[in-house]
């Protein structure tokens, strides 16, 4: 299986996870059938199309581009079986009910190919158990293929092999799953919940046992397990809302009659509150209504007490919010654990116990302590996993602290924490590996190919971080390069967010010439996303107050300088994509030889936002892309084409994926997309080498573009018109986006006039700073720097 | 009219179903639907030599691309018309049918011919911006603040419409209902069956599994744009598509849609020559500028022009086809000129029926003509708003 090549899939089952996962493989030009149920009248897929439907209007989409849907063949099981033969990958994801998955297997077995994958996404059910009703020649080709929801954005897939799945299968889908697909695999073993819902959901329980114990409100402990903490927005009680109350209920049902040797076992009930409820029909935000409530514009919360809901409100003290601001781990677990309030008492419970439960259970549930925490990070969207935030905080002390108030029955089990916390370690994290407590040593990482392409994996807490050779370095960048691979140099942004200040600019331009002199190729991309989040407005401010408009010229013709310093580039420039490139830094990826570009990356020229167009070359360039397309196109008529680029600026639209990137022109058809955000640099590496071992040259500067001119600027203005009149735009929108009308149309010039990129760099530069001298620009700037959200006025 | 040395009568008027943009005429040509309806509006005069026919007046409102290269010429003889009967394609925008009629009339009524043929033709689902292919607005139109009503798009003017005239959100609704339970209570009572020619569509489609063409045919009798299920409450919930707090929704405006239709107009000389009976002698037409802004008031200009000019008052005219772009407009028209609710599109108007722009005003006048056929009016009229500040009105009288 060593080239194991999944020409399609298909997912048998279409409900929320299965239609998302449908959608995922077709954001990935990975062809689907999806299956379900014949429908019991009218369309025989029926089910499937009308889930098809439904995904179309799922928020956040599961879709990366709107076209991904015509890519999903809709079957049911009793006409379309024959499909299946043709598919290499087959992922179940009906109903978790054991006996219907046997019969469903049954069913189908038939019809797998000789040489197909066959995978359940069960949550929770054995493995083993469900492998039973495969025939044996197809065991070796099963196992369980766990995704999170919602499967696009949740990173963790969670491959579970039972007894007879062969390694190179497992080993294939994994590769195909990381590179493929772009998820983060951990293999974890069949036990109940595998690793990130046991550990997920006990980490629930033990928040809502003590919850209930020390009297708190379910708001006031959201406040606390949200980012305080270094966990989702939704904290606990709201994720419960958003999976679903009555599924919460079932997983813990699962756990409750597959553990019972569990020390927890005791736990693994549903509170009564939980089961009132559901009794009650509110299950969440499916049913509008669960743990919270929306009313009106206000959210109301259920109240322990009088079981009724009123209004929600959390806060956290002050003292305590205080110590989760410590940055020191060790300094800020003493004093959560000293603090008297019952709110950091709270805290230091909940840990304790997740602490207590990871490390009693690491043998049983996970091959070692780096899939726990990575499982929590890619699973639950925390910060960190469990073991991580134990280690930083200090092994011992925290082992110590657990230990004595196990011995004081304060801890949720009296079941003793295991030999191996106490045998002198530091961590479970170390240059070796991670702990491995059945295999009772540390393991390194796995050697899978696939994982060479990560240059920069995620890495655990207390792993080796790798920083390169710097070549050069200044306030603003440094450039750098791999030990392996000196010929492509590597330019990271210092600053905040990666925004782009003066001293950016200059790195940039320093870093081209370095390249030039002394590369093969030059790949900007950055150790942690955003990409960049744009210009630096704090370092234009100053001119724009003092109303030096000479030197704010200066400065935008220096970034236009930049940028074209890129385009012109000698060398293959290449912009390494990932996370947010947003005004200037969107202009860099669309200056550069290429961008390749994450999946999940947000492109926009966004400058509107705050009163101005995009000046850094991004109007010149989208009239430039504009006059090239209309050139291959009968009629020729730039204006057309110019039309949706000018609605993308004047909306300071931003992509919601790399895919969407492209068809908003911000990306070009030759830049790679790739789906797995760690591969990002290596795809561009071997971009920019392969580009410089094709001998590269720059293009030539055009000289004849064609711009739509004055008529093209009346026929935006007259759209403009119309949104301002019907009060849909204010007066000071309709000036800006007048400004980008200019930029894009090329000036106040004939129709159809040929002009060169200086040319149409002047006349954005010109439209930036007239705008910078708006009073309403101004009140822009000022409220975005104040308040970091922009100003409608 | 003094100057006129002759008379000219509608002896036949027929038209297309109206289909809904993208709907099932989305694939027929413009110059198709022409020629359908030429073909058939000269069936309805039969003996009648083709020969005689001086001109063929089309309307359309985006003479381009599909619609182009002089849709009329290609659709007459398409349609069979011998070569030598010439043809030209007109636009003013929403009146283009009814200024082919008035047109059409003019050249009998001069004695320069006998016999006419006036049509209008549009389809939507190919043309589908209100603007053209190739959109390109004039730089100086900013240069004044009375042009930059040009620049406004037709749902804005409704809105200044409906502020300026104070038409509200449920008058407009209600009268959007009214549009589509009288349109189809008409099509109910079959009162459009004497005017509609059914199309028979063909469509080619690829039949991928055998690799062959299939060619699907459909016939088509009646307009598919009336909703017997329109409700208040339905179209409160729609959302104002032109003003962040405005009154016009997709539910209150016309529809955007495919047809034609075709009128023919003889001269008395022709009546008696071929025994043909006339339907109605056109009586008038007048067209009349207004504010480019509130374009949708122009019938109220219009209206009493015309009836000034054939010396007929308006209490006399029993039939009028005013054309729904809005309801707010159509309200704000009927309010001021003092129409009678019971006398305008009694089977239903654009809102329902659709409006197919060049083509309306030909519709309209077949539906005109089968009035007056069936009995149920002595004077009518075809009236609308037009883009950019106009309105027109045309006259007829049953004979």
């Amino acid at each position: 299986m060593s080239n194991f090549i999944v020409r399609k899939v298909a997912v048998l089952g279409a409900g929320v996870m299965g239609a998302q996962i449908a959608a995922h493989c077709a954001n990935a030009n990975v062809p689907v059938v999806l299956f379900d149920l014949p429908a019991k009248e009218g369309d025989p897929n029926g089910v499937v199309r009308k889930a098809l439907d439904g995904l179309k209007k799922l928020e956040p989409t599961p879709f990366a581009a709107k076209d991904r849907v015509n890519y999903i063949d809709a079957a049911n099981y009793d006409s379309g079986l024959e499909q299946l033969r043709g598919c290499d990958l087959i992922i179940e994801a009906i109903a978790e009910k054991m006996e219907w998955k046997h019969d469903l297997y049954k069913k189908v077995a038939p019809f797998v190919a000789e040489h197909a994958i066959f995978a359940s996404n069960t949550s929770g059910l054995s493995i083993n158990a469900l492998s039973e009703a495969l025939p044996a020649a197809l065991r070796g080709r099963f196992c369980g293929i766990h995704f999170f929801n919602p499967p696009r954005y949740m990173q963790l897939v969670e491959v579970i092999p039972c007894k007879a799945s062969a390694a190179p299968m497992l080993d294939a889908l994994e590769t195909f799953l990381t590179t493929t697909l772009g998820k983060g695999v951990v293999r974890a073993l069949d036990t109940p919940n595998f690793v990130a819902n046991r550990v997920g959901v006990f980490s629930m329980l033990a928040v809502m046992h003590h919850t209930a114990r020390l009297g708190l409100g379910f708001d006031l402990v959201d406040a606390l397990t949200g980012p305080a903490i270094g966990r989702p927005k939704s904290a606990t009680y709201r994720t419960a809302d958003v999976v679903g109350l009555d599924t919460m209920a079932h997983v813990i049902g699962t756990m409750q009659a597959t553990l019972p040797e569990d020390p927890w076992h005791t736990y693994y009930a549903a509170p009564a509150w939980l089961t009132l409820l559901i009794g009650k029909g509110a299950l969440g935000q499916k049913t509008r209504a669960g743990i919270y409530r929306k009313e009106g514009k206000a959210i109301h919360v259920v109240d322990l007490a009088t079981q009724g809901y009123r209004p929600s409100a959390g806060e956290v003290d002050a003292e305590v919010a205080a110590i989760l601001k410590i940055r020191n781990p060790a300094e800020k677990f003493d004093k959560l654990r000293a603090h008297a309030s019952p709110q950091a008492q709270f805290l230091w419970a909940i840990f304790r116990d997740i602490f207590h439960y990871c490390a009693f259970h690491l043998d049983a549930i996970a091959g070692n302590a780096r899939d726990v925490d990575f499982a929590m990070r890619w699973g639950f969207g925390w910060k960190e996993g469990p073991f991580e935030t134990w280690q930083a905080a200090g092994w011992q002390a925290i082992a110590n602290a657990v230990k004595a108030d196990i011995e004081a029955g304060r801890a949720m089990s009296a079941a003793p924490l295991p030999a191996w916390v106490f045998d002198g370690r530091k961590g479970v994290h170390g240059a070796t590996g991670s702990y491995s407590a059945s295999a009772k040593s540390d393991r390194p990482r796995t050697t899978l190919p696939v994982y060479a392409r990560q240059i920069f994996p995620e890495r655990v807490l207390g792993e080796a971080e790798e920083r390169g050779t710097t070549v050069f370095e200044s306030e603003g960048v440094r450039l750098w390069h791999t030990a392996d691979d000196k010929d492509v140099a590597i330019l990271s942004f210092k600053s905040k967010m990666n925004t782009l200040g003066p001293e950016v600019v200059e790195g940039i331009i320093e870093a081209v010439a370095r390249a030039e002199r002394e590369h093969k190729g030059l790949v900007i991309w950055q150790m942690k996303p955003p990409f960049s989040v744009g210009a630096n407005l704090a370092a234009l401010a100053p001119a724009i107050q003092a109303r030096d408009f000479a030197a704010l010229d200066k400065a935008v013709a220096r970034f236009q300088q930049m940028t074209q310093a890129l385009k012109y580039a000698q060398v293959p420039v290449i912009a390494a994509v990932n996370g947010m490139a947003l005004g200037g830094g969107c202009e860099i990826a669309m200056h550069a030889s290429r961008a390749v570009a994450a999946l999940e990356s947000y492109f926009g020229l966004v400058e509107a936002g705050v009163g101005l167009i995009p000046a850094g070359g991004g109007c010149k360039e989208f009239a430039v892309r504009a006059s090239d397309a209309a050139t291959r196109i009968a009629g020729g008529d730039v204006f057309l084409l110019l039309q949706p680029l000018f609605q993308t600026i004047a909306m300071a639209t931003t992509s919601r994926s790399a895919l969407e990137a492209r068809e908003l022109g911000f990306l070009r058809e030759s830049d790679p997309v790739v789906f797995n955000p760690h591969e990002v640099l290596h795809v561009a590496r071997q971009t920019a080498r392969a580009l410089a071992e094709a001998g590269w040259r720059p293009k030539l500067p055009p000289r004849a573009i064609k711009v739509a001119g004055r008529n093209g600027i009346a026929t935006l203005e007259m759209m403009l018109v119309n949104m301002r009149e019907g009060g849909m735009i204010s007066a000071h929108d309709y000036r800006v986006a007048k400004g980008a009308a200019a930029a894009l149309c090329g000036g106040d010039v004939e129709t159809g006039t040929l002009v060169n990129e200086d040319w149409l760099l002047a006349v954005e530069r010109h439209e930036f700073v007239e705008l910078a001298k708006t009073e309403k620009t101004q009140q822009r700037i000022a409220h975005m720097l104040e308040t970091g959200k922009p100003l409608r006025n | 009219m003094t100057k006129q040395i002759q008379d000219a009568y509608i002896v036949a008027a027929t038209r297309t179903p109206v289909g809904k943009v993208r709907g099932a005429l989305r694939n027929v040509r413009p110059d198709d639907m022409l020629a359908h309806v030429i073909r058939n509006v000269m069936a309805r005069a039969p003996g009648l030599d083709p020969q005689l026919i001086g001109d063929v007046v089309v309307g359309c409102a985006m003479p381009e691309a599909e619609q182009g290269m002089n849709v009329a010429r290609i659709g007459l003889l398409l349609a069979g018309l011998p070569q030598s009967v010439p043809g030209m394609t007109i636009n003013r925008f929403c009146s283009s049918g009814v200024q082919a009629v008035a047109l059409a009339a003019d050249r009998i009524r001069l004695g320069e011919a006998d016999v006419m043929i006036a049509a209008g033709t549009e389809t939507m689902s190919m043309m589908p911006t209100m603007m053209g292919n190739k959109i390109s607005l004039n730089p100086a139109v900013f240069e004044h603040d009375e042009n930059v009503g040009i620049a406004y798009g037709m749902g804005l003017t409704a809105e200044k419409v409906a502020a300026q005239w104070q038409v509200s959100r449920e008058d407009q609704d209600a009268f959007a209902v009214a549009s589509h339970r009288k349109a189809c209570a008409a099509i109910a009572a079959g009162k459009f069956q004497a005017e509609i020619s059914p199309y028979t569509v063909r469509d080619h489609v690829p039949d991928f599994r055998s690799g062959a063409v299939k060619v699907v045919e459909r016939v088509m009798e009646n307009d598919e744009g009336p909703r017997p299920d329109s409700s208040m409450e339905g179209l409160a919930k729609l959302r104002p598509v032109f003003a962040a707090k405005g009154s016009v929704t997709a539910g209150n405006a016309s529809q955007m849609s495919d047809g034609a239709g075709a009128v023919l107009l003889v001269s008395e000389k022709i009546l008696k020559q071929f025994n043909l009976k006339p339907i109605a002698r056109f009586r008038g037409f007048a067209v009349a500028g207004v504010p480019p802004e509130i374009m949708g008031i122009g019938p109220i200009e219009a209206i009493p022009r015309v009836l000034k000019q054939a010396g007929v008052k308006q209490d006399e005219v029993d039939w009028i086809e005013l054309n729904e772009a809005f309801a707010a407009q159509a309200l704000a028209v009927m309010r001021t000129l003092e129409l009678d609710p019971q006398k305008v599109n009694p089977l239903g108007g654009a809102i329902a029926l659709g409006h197919p722009l060049g083509a309306t005003g030909a519709i309209r006048t077949a539906t005109v003509m089968a009035a007056m056929q069936r009995g149920e009016a002595k004077y009518g009229m075809v009236t609308m708003c037009i883009g950019t500040g106009m309105g027109a009105a045309g006259l007829f009288e049953r004979v």
